[in-house]
């Protein structure tokens, strides 16, 4: 599993990677091929549930950790400056950013 | 602007190769990625699961490229996948999001189950330059390159995964477990991809950036 951006978020990073493989698994071959709507529906709040039981809280403590270490690092102004930039569109968005020329 | 485009069949059936797709770093191929972390996972209303990947890739300018304009060789890339298991359909998203000026790729990957139970793969990538000093078209053409050289490579990688998750389904262990997870020396880097279904295009828009601002905006 790659590492995270911030060194100290790694360890949690990797056991909740660890986490979500087992729980992708089982999410990506729903049991039933031709599933009707309400089993569908059934299959995605099973696995929902699942995974927030499972995954819920490691997700939640590196998601803090990987939120400190961006704001930390100042990643946070190139992300928002890119999303003010090119703000993802379909079908693609300008060759170049329109406040320039 | 430069367009590419390609299709590429696995022998494997579509799960498995989603699998390796999603744990594709690290790679021995892929020793660029510095780093790739999940910023956003969710599902979406009908269920599907939607993940924002934010992943940092090391660089190299070419010789011919003016100096002192990009003092680090480093680029954050952003990466939105849609999974869709009933569908059996993946399709991914990616694009560069610094530098943007002197070059921006956006890749779309879509796998996607075949009825004779392998799968398709197919990548589209957009290379532009908003560069000028009459060195668009040399930037646009050497992005390309690397674009194709470096899907070769990305694909080597998955391959390699691939390869692994079906030695350990032979075995009892999972795989992602801690004693068992993919030990490579190095990173790897994910293929990018835009793609569009119709049924999913109106939440296709701005998700990345609506989710990306959530992400940015917790605590």
């Amino acid at each position: 599993m790659a590492d995270s951006l911030a060194p100290a978020c790694t360890p949690l990073k990797q056991e909740y990677d660890s986490c979500f493989n087992m729980w992708f698994e089982s999410y990506l071959e729903p049991t039933l091929t031709n599933a009707s709507e309400s089993q569908r529906k059934a299959h995605y709040a099973r696995k929902a549930e699942e995974f927030e039981a499972k995954c819920g809280k490691v997700y939640a403590e590196y998601q803090s950790c990987l939120h400190g270490a961006v704001k930390e690092k100042g990643i946070e102004p190139l992300l928002q400056q890119a999303r003010e930039e090119h703000p993802l569109r379909e079908p693609l968005p300008p060759a170049s950013p329109p406040k320039t020329k | 602007m430069k367009f590419f485009s390609q299709s590429h069949f696995y022998d494997d059936p579509w799960s498995i190769v989603t699998l390796a797709f999603f744990l594709r770093y690290p790679n021995p191929y892929a020793s660029h990625v510095l780093s790739c972390d999940v910023v956003s996972r969710s599902f979406s209303p009908s269920g599907t699961l939607l993940t924002t990947r934010l992943i940092l890739k090391r660089g190299a300018m070419p010789r011919w490229f003016p100096k002192g304009i990009i003092t680090r060789a480093e680029s954050w890339v952003v990466e939105e996948t849609e999974v869709d298991p009933f569908g059996r359909i993946v399709s991914c998203k990616t694009r560069n999001l610094d530098h943007v000026k002197i070059m921006q790729v956006e890749e779309t990957v879509v796998f996607k189950s075949l009825p004779d139970g392998t799968t398709l793969q197919h990548t589209e990538a957009r290379v532009r330059s908003g560069f000028g000093w009459g060195l668009t078209k040399r930037i646009e053409a050497h992005g390309l390159n690397k674009f194709k050289a470096n899907m070769q490579r990305s694909r080597e990688g998955v391959s390699l995964v691939l390869q692994l998750l079906r030695q350990s389904r032979l075995q009892p262990m999972a795989i992602g477990g801690p004693e068992n997870s993919l030990i490579f020396p190095a990173v790897s880097s994910p293929p990018t991809v835009q793609f569009e279904l119709s049924e999913t295009t109106p939440r296709a828009q701005n998700s990345w950036s609506s989710r990306l601002k959530a992400w940015l905006r917790r605590d």
